[in-house]
Order: structure tokens, then C-alpha cells, then sequence
């Protein structure tokens, strides 16, 4: 048992960030906006609690609790900030546009990091203080924190705010004449993204004990894209599972590689070509899937099933 | 800044400027007629650039499945150029066929198939990788003959040096865009290409038949990437499987500057992001990369139809 959580700790902690990210993605997509610019947040708040716990809190070893916590909530705040300040004016731009102007705000940010004196340049910023023994210790922290969001975004499904998000992602202008004001309520659902994200980046930096600017990249954007679309757009259920199901799958095929008879070359693929499966999967997925693998359809027919037994 | 210095900035600016302009020109075809943002036309300009360097009979490193693999032919620049940004052509019409095709038949929601233009290129990326590894490919010093590296315009004694590489982009760079011209609005072709970016409902029941002029765009688009692919690899190197893709973001620029789908728009944006990059002063050459998105972020926020495209109108 302790060799098991030794060797897959960090991994069911990555798993559990994975689907964090991909409800931060989820969000803004609720109201219909495709938005990239999660991993720009996420890096953000990563250099927020790398900056604070390496050169301002000047603590020794644990790391307090309490002071993860807070960089956790300066994270969020800054990123919601930042979130209104480029979401209000992007929002006005639509489809294609919208998610082009969140790729330039991500790669804005991964030049700005990558130059920066204070981010550490290229090399990033290293030695970040740890609050836990193991890995497997983060759960304490961020396993409450995904059942919050996940409790947080069942909620807003069902209330007026949740359903003036679907609205809008259903048919903008019928939301519009309908009184719902369109620009309010996208801000909104990307702001609450980017301080998910945020919170997410300061846990991050912390876990992996270093941090620099290759965590929020056009390539991060491409996998929480896959988590949300690929588990599920409609339903939050969808990006939680997605996130956890992508994060592990480096593992899973590289568990499946291991297995004995498999030719040289297929198990040769399973290990170094993931990240080709990944696409296939993802080009696959959108053609067949479109909705991604878990729909509202689905949860109601397995609900239903259930109360005819 | 003396003369000599501020002209090098402006043939710099030009050159790359129009590797740009040519680059962009295949997104915006493909959105002028789709309306979609083709990812993948990133990864496509690698693998243009790769080829070419197969094609002139170089050897591949020591990493990946294809480890040392040399062709038996060695075909010269231009003709390796221009076989090369056909395989490029033809790659970009597969993947129109495979990634594209569906997606329209079934009518889906056009951010799905910009998603899966992503995951072609996420594809394409891994592929190179797996087959050729991730080494930088540098194309040898002869690779343009017997052009000596650089030219003088200038006199002896105030000489303007201009790399002979600059002066290749340009040629080839005004080759195609007067050839594009030419195509698009002096051919059956053109026109008929145009009548389905306008309206392919329209356009096929006037007995044009959409499908085919979607697979020639995306044949040309492929091409143009390729071809642009190639110009950076020989110029300056093949700088891994990755390289496409930062090239490709700056291309979103471009175009978005430019005005998306506008075909003079595209020469005018690569121009100017070629330009303004060239004048980023020495020590600030770090920012480069920031200057074409802040660029591009406040041209979606002022007039996002960009410089020359046309306004945006949604109908209901």
C-alpha cells in the first residue's frame, strides 16, 4: 500500500489539478466563449506563490499551511483582476476571434515571464518551499478544493446566473433581447476561469517545486482544450473526468506498453508516441464525439435506468 | 541610426515580412472560403521546410525511427523547393480530406473544426519527432549554389551588403504573390474559387462544385506554407518539429492585422509585422515576440476586421 502511494501520489495529485484546469476551461466555455487563455492564468498565479513564498515570506521548511492558503487567495484575486481587465474589452469579439486574442494574451505573458528579472528569466524560479512530507500529501489540499469548484459549478448550473450562461452560449442575440446583457455574463464566466486557474497555478508552483515559462504555453492551451472537449463540454462532470482520465493516460499507456507479447514497435509507440495519440484522439474525438464522451444525455439516461430498477 | 543601418532594418523587416506575407496568405485563403482558422497550416510549414531538406539529399541525425536516412537524389534548391511545398500541398489537402471533410458534411459548430486542426497539428508535431527526432537541422552552406553570401548595392566605398538569402526570399516571395494575383483574379479558377468563398450554395447551383475548389485551396494553402516553411529553414535553420507552431501564432497575427480572409490584407500585415520586428531597438529584441501579439491584441480590440478587411456584420 505505501508503495503504491509512493508511486502514483504525485500522479492522482496531477490527475486532480488536471480536472481543475479543465472546469477553468469549462467555464468560460458555459457562456460559449472558447477561451485559451487558462494556462496564461494558471502560469500567473504559479509565479504569484513562487514570487511570495521564495523572496517575500522568507519561511523555513514546512511551508505553512496557512501561508499556502493565502498566496492561494492572492492568486485568485490578482488573476480575477487581470481576468476583468482583458476580459471585458476581449469579450466583445466573438467565436474565432475571442480565442485568438487569448492566444495572444497567453504568449504576451510567456514573453513577459521568460524576460522578466523577477520571474528568473529562462530558468524560472527554483526551490520552492514544501508545505508536505510527500506528494500524496497535496490530496489535503486539493481534493476539498476540486469537490468546492465542482460543487460551485453544479450550483451555478442550476441558477439564474448558470442558466443566463447557457443562454447565451445557445443563441447570443436571442439572450440579448431576452434582457440578459451578454458582455456582464461572459465577463463573468471568464473571470471565474481565470481565478480557478490562478488558485490551481499557486497550488502548482508549490507540487512541483519549480516554476518557469514553460508552464503556460500554447501547448497546455491544445491539452485542457482536449480534457473540456474530448470529456465533455455540456456537463461539468465532463472536463472533471477529462482532466483526470488525459493526465493519467501518459501512464496508462505506458502501463499498457509494459504488457508481455506486445511487437516491439507497438509497445516502442505506446511509449514515446502519447502525444500523437493525444491528437489523433483529439481529431477523433471531435468527429465522432462531438459533444465530448460525457453528455447531460447520458447522465439522464443512467438516472433514469436506475429509478426503473 | 545611419542610412546603411536603417536600410539593413528595412530589407530585414521585408524579408522576413514577406516569409510572412506568404505564410499568411495560406490561412486567409483557407478562411476567406471556410471561415475557419486552419491550425494545422503551422505544422504543415515545418514539414515543408523538412522535406525540401530530404529532397536535396541531406541526411537526418541520429534520433527517431528514420535515424540517418539519406534519399538517393539531390535535387537543387528550386527544384527541391518547389517538389517539397508540393508535398506540402498535398499533406495539407490529406488533411482537409481526413480532419476537414466530416466536420462540413455534418455540419458542426466551426470552433470544433479549429479544434481539430489543433489535434492534426498536435499530430504532425509528434510524428516529426518520433520519425526524425527533435534535433535543429541546419541546410549546408552551398545549399543555393553558387550565390556568394552576400551582395553589395552599394558602392566601394559605402557598401550596402545584402545576404544573398534576402535577395532569394524576395524573388521567390514576388514570384508567388504576382502569381496568386494572376490566379485569383484573372483566371476561371480565381473566380470560381471566389464564388464559393462568397456563397458555396450559390456557387454549386451555378454548376460550381464547391468541394473541389475547397481541396485546391487547401492544395495552395499547403503549398504557400511549405513553401514559406522552407525559406525560414534554409535561411536560418530547421529549428525542430516545433518550429511551425511559433511561426504559426505569429501568422494569426498577421492575418488579423491584415484583415482576416483579405488576401492583400495578408501582404500588407506580413509587411508591417515584418517591419516593426526589425526596429525593435538591440536590447529590447527579447520583447520581439511580445510586440507581434500586443500588436495583434489591440488590433482585435480597435477594429477587428483588421486594416483591410471587411466589416463585420452578424446576420441573424
Amino acid at each position: 500500500m505505501n508503495d503504491f502511494v509512493s508511486t502514483y501520489g504525485f500522479l492522482f495529485v496531477s490527475m486532480i489539478l488536471g480536472a481543475m484546469l479543465g472546469l477553468s476551461l469549462y467555464l468560460p466555455l458555459m457562456a460559449g466563449q472558447l477561451s485559451l487563455a487558462s494556462p496564461g492564468f494558471y502560469a500567473l498565479g504559479g509565479y504569484v506563490a513562487a514570487i511570495l513564498s521564495t523572496k517575500v515570506f522568507q519561511v523555513k521548511e514546512p511551508f505553512p499551511i496557512a501561508l499556502l492558503l493565502l498566496e492561494m487567495l492572492i492568486a485568485g484575486i490578482i488573476c480575477g483582476l487581470l481576468g476583468v481587465i482583458v476580459g471585458v474589452p476581449a469579450l466583445r469579439l466573438r467565436g474565432i476571434y475571442l480565442a485568438i486574442a487569448t492566444i495572444a494574451f497567453v504568449e504576451i505573458l510567456r514573453v513577459l515571464a521568460l524576460n522578466l528579472d523577477v520571474t528568473g528569466g529562462a530558468v524560472g524560479i527554483f526551490g520552492i518551499p514544501q508545505p508536505f512530507q510527500s506528494p500524496i500529501e497535496y490530496l489535503w489540499i486539493v481534493l476539498p478544493l476540486l469537490l468546492i469548484s465542482m460543487a460551485f459549478v453544479y450550483r451555478l448550473e442550476k441558477i439564474r446566473v448558470g442558466r443566463a450562461f447557457i443562454a447565451i452560449r445557445e443563441d447570443e442575440l436571442a439572450a440579448d433581447s431576452m434582457g440578459i446583457n451578454p458582455t456582464y455574463y461572459k465577463a463573468l464566466a471568464f473571470t471565474l476561469g481565470a481565478i480557478l486557474a490562478g488558485v490551481v497555478g499557486a497550488i502548482s508552483a508549490h507540487f512541483l517545486n519549480t516554476w518557469n515559462a514553460r508552464q503556460g504555453t500554447f501547448d497546455a492551451s491544445i491539452i485542457y482544450l482536449t480534457f473540456v472537449l474530448i470529456g465533455g463540454s455540456r456537463t461539468f462532470l465532463g472536463p472533471v473526468l477529462g482532466g483526470m482520465v488525459f493526465t493519467a493516460l501518459p501512464e496508462i499507456l505506458r502501463a499498457i506498453a509494459d504488457t508481455p507479447g506486445l511487437p516491439v514497435w507497438l509497445a516502442q509507440f505506446l511509449r514515446d508516441g502519447r502525444l500523437i495519440i493525444f491528437g489523433l484522439l483529439i481529431v477523433i474525438g471531435t468527429r465522432f464525439f462531438p459533444q465530448g464522451l460525457v453528455t447531460p444525455q447520458l447522465l439522464k439516461r443512467r438516472s433514469r435506468s436506475q429509478a426503473n430498477r | 541610426m545611419n542610412l546603411t543601418v536603417f536600410l539593413q532594418n528595412v530589407l530585414n523587416g521585408l524579408s522576413i515580412g514577406s516569409i510572412y506575407a506568404i505564410f499568411a496568405l495560406g490561412y486567409t485563403l483557407v478562411f476567406s472560403i471556410l471561415g475557419i482558422i486552419n491550425f494545422a497550416h503551422g505544422a504543415v510549414f515545418t514539414l515543408g521546410a523538412y522535406f525540401t531538406y530530404m529532397l536535396m539529399g541531406n541526411a537526418f541525425g541520429f534520433n527517431g525511427l528514420l535515424a540517418n536516412l539519406a534519399l538517393p537524389i539531390r535535387l537543387p534548391f528550386v527544384l527541391a523547393l518547389f517538389f517539397g511545398s508540393i508535398a506540402a500541398g498535398l499533406v495539407s489537402v490529406l488533411i482537409e480530406r481526413l480532419a476537414f471533410c466530416p466536420l462540413r458534411r455534418k455540419k458542426a459548430d466551426s470552433l470544433l473544426t479549429v479544434v481539430s486542426s489543433l489535434g492534426v497539428a498536435v499530430v504532425i508535431v509528434n510524428l516529426i519527432q518520433y520519425l526524425v527526432g527533435a534535433e535543429i537541422y541546419t541546410f549546408p552552406p552551398d545549399t543555393y549554389g553558387t550565390l556568394p553570401p552576400a551582395i553589395n548595392f552599394g558602392t566601394e566605398a559605402n557598401p550596402i551588403p545584402i545576404r544573398s538569402v534576402q535577395v532569394v526570399i524576395f524573388v521567390v516571395s514576388g514570384v508567388i504573390v504576382s502569381l496568386l494575383t494572376y490566379l485569383i483574379n484573372a483566371t476561371k479558377y480565381g473566380k470560381a474559387m471566389r464564388a464559393v468563398a462568397e456563397d458555396p450554395t450559390t456557387a454549386s447551383l451555378l454548376g460550381i462544385d464547391p468541394d473541389r475548389f475547397i481541396v485546391l485551396t487547401f492544395f495552395v494553402s499547403g503549398f504557400l506554407g511549405g513553401l514559406a516553411g522552407t525559406l525560414v529553414g534554409s535561411s536560418v535553420s530547421i529549428a525542430g518539429p516545433y518550429f511551425g507552431i511559433g511561426f504559426g501564432l505569429k501568422g494569426l497575427a498577421v492575418i488579423v492585422l491584415g484583415g482576416l480572409g483579405s488576401i492583400p490584407g495578408a501582404v500588407v500585415g506580413g509587411l508591417t509585422i515584418g517591419l516593426v520586428e526589425a526596429f525593435v531597438p538591440g536590447d529590447y529584441s527579447a520583447y520581439k515576440d511580445a510586440v507581434a501579439f500586443g500588436i495583434l491584441f489591440i488590433m482585435l480590440l480597435v477594429r477587428p476586421q483588421g486594416l483591410l478587411g471587411r466589416s463585420l456584420v452578424q446576420k441573424v
